[in-house]
């Protein structure tokens, strides 16, 4: 899908402005239990407190800030075991074709057959939601379908008259693969599937907190357990929940829209 | 030190299932030589070829025979090696470094999201890899290269990606990347098929001038008409046997059923329309 560079740059805004509501985040020490103050619950917005105070007093604008690091840190890690796992497996897939390939497809399709989302569940069931444990287990659900997408392009790659001439001018197979094959053919593939995992990452991290149990629990401020705690609080400032809100969907839509602007011709 | 540098086969034999596709063929190639291959499509020319730099993958037993190269102090026989990394270790020495490939798909040779600059740049660095020695030719830039495969101004073609380029220009390009490394031998797989007359020309002067710097070429084609004016040596294949041999200059005297009919579809299109 092609895009216009405006919309791609309009896109781009929502997780540019997570990566530095995380950096501010990290940086600053706001602490979420000393800023619980009853006595100025459900005001609305002002120049001190710009998005207003929830029901128990405490600034909408900095705990939206600081649950950019519920789920930035962890998505980047649910990135890089993605990538770990399904890069190296689909290309030695794609490359090697025959009974390795056969092996490696085998086991992305048994990962696969296990709905995502009940993956993850399972597995912090089994370990604990710690967030560790959420990334990992989302990047590994989400593994499979990066690497049959690498094994794919370059199952078609592989014979191309132009990885037998590199062969013919002596470049190594490790050559061949790092650099023609994954670095000039595969990394647009790769990023696009990435930013989809932290799209998909952040949906997960919000509804597993929004629904409590896993995830991140009060009083460490997820959009999802903040969503969560302000709903059906009448008469409370509406930007408590509307803000939240607004973030997750902005955020997502974004990154799929930067997702796509990366897809190439012919591509799904 | 050999007597000559040279590049052979001895015995080759290519199975694919039952059906043999290249039998018993033995052949050789001095440097500053040129032999041709010829034959119909099917008849093992490119196999033949292929083989040379262990580029026909295959299980074992279906490629038999051996492959000799001598370049200076140096004679590489892969197939002596009966351990498989062995033998590929041996072929690594060959491909590209000994001998250069010249394919008949000058596009499709070059990898279309890289320019020719960049492509024949990492060829003559892999020349370059672990030799500090300036006089040892692959070290010489891109531009050497490319202007030794006939380009006159090489900076105008570095920049451009492949699918910018003509076939004849292609072809050089190709002619620049089989060489880069300081190959003294050249394999060139039907260089001349597909291209208009003009440009067959062009790669054919290229072809001699690269036989004048005492580079070693094996000439695969299947058109006659250029066989007499630059072969040394004819080689005709049929159904993946050795035919008839003889000296390009005696073309004319060739008498083999199956030269004699190669010959006459050749004189037919040369001759006019059919």
């Amino acid at each position: 899908m092609s895009r216009r560079p405006e919309s791609v740059f309009l896109g781009a805004i929502p997780p540019a402005l997570v990566l530095c509501a995380w950096g501010v985040s990290v940086l600053t020490d706001y602490d979420v239990v000393a800023d619980v103050d009853p006595s100025r619950a459900g005001l609305g917005p002002s120049p001190a407190l710009p998005f207003g105070t929830d029901h128990m007093g405490r600034d909408v604008f900095w705990r939206t800030v600081t649950a950019s690091e519920a789920f930035v840190g962890p998505a980047l890690v649910a990135c890089a075991v993605a990538l770990a796992i399904a890069v190296p497996l689909g290309a030695l897939a794609g490359y090697s074709g025959g009974t390795t390939a056969r092996a490696v497809r085998y086991l992305f399709d048994v990962v696969a057959s296990v709905p995502r989302f009940v993956l993850v569940l399972l597995a912090c069931m089994i370990y604990g939601s710690d967030p560790l444990v959420l990334a990992t287990a989302a990047g590994a659900s989400y593994a499979p379908g990066l690497g049959q997408a690498v094994y794919a392009r370059l199952e078609a790659l592989r014979g191309a008259e132009f990885v037998l001439a590199a062969r013919a001018h002596g470049l190594s197979d490790a050559r061949i693969l790092g650099r023609h094959l994954l670095w000039v053919n595969c990394r647009r593939l790769v990023g696009r599937h990435l930013l989809y995992l932290f799209g998909f990452f952040l949906i997960l991290e919000t509804t597993l907190s929004y629904i409590g149990g896993f995830g991140i629990e009060e009083p460490q401020p997820s959009w999802g357990n903040m969503l969560a705690f302000e709903f059906g609080q009448h008469g409370m400032n509406p930007l408590a929940t509307l803000v939240p809100a607004a973030a997750i969907w902005l955020t997502v839509l974004g990154t799929v829209i930067v997702a796509d602007a990366l897809a190439e011709p012919g591509d799904v | 030190m050999y007597d000559a540098d040279y590049i052979a086969v001895d015995s080759l034999t290519v199975r694919a299932g039952e059906a043999v596709l290249v039998q018993d063929l033995s052949l050789r190639v001095n440097a500053g030589e040129i032999v041709a291959l010829v034959g119909e499509s099917g008849s093992g020319k490119t196999l033949t070829a292929r083989s040379f730099l262990g580029l026909v993958r295959a299980r074992p037993g279906v490629v038999a025979g051996h492959v000799t190269v001598a370049v200076g102090t140096e004679l590489v026989r892969p197939h002596e090696c009966t351990d498989d990394g062995d033998r590929e270790a041996a072929f690594d020495r060959i491909r590209g470094r000994l001998v250069g490939y010249l394919p008949q798909d000058a596009l499709g040779w070059l990898d279309p999201l890289w320019t020719i600059g960049r492509q024949v740049d990492e060829v003559v660095a892999l020349a370059s890899r672990g030799s500090s020695d300036r006089s040892v030719p692959g070290q010489q830039g891109a531009f050497h290269w490319l202007r030794l495969a006939g380009f006159s101004r090489p900076e105008r073609i570095v920049s451009l990606y492949p699918h910018e380029l003509s076939g004849g220009m292609a072809q050089r390009a190709c002619i620049a990347l089989a060489l880069a490394r300081g190959s003294r031998f050249l394999l060139a797989d039907e260089p001349t098929t597909g291209l208009d007359p003009t440009v067959q020309q062009g790669i054919l002067r290229q072809v001699l001038a690269l036989k004048k710097r005492n580079i070693g070429i094996l000439f695969i084609t299947h058109d006659l008409r250029v066989v007499h004016r630059v072969a040394d040596e004819v080689i005709v294949l049929k159904d993946g046997q050795v035919v008839d041999r003889f000296a390009g200059s005696s073309l004319g005297d060739a008498r083999h059923p199956v030269t004699t009919r190669l010959l006459k579809a050749t004189v037919r299109i040369s001759g006019g329309p059919l």
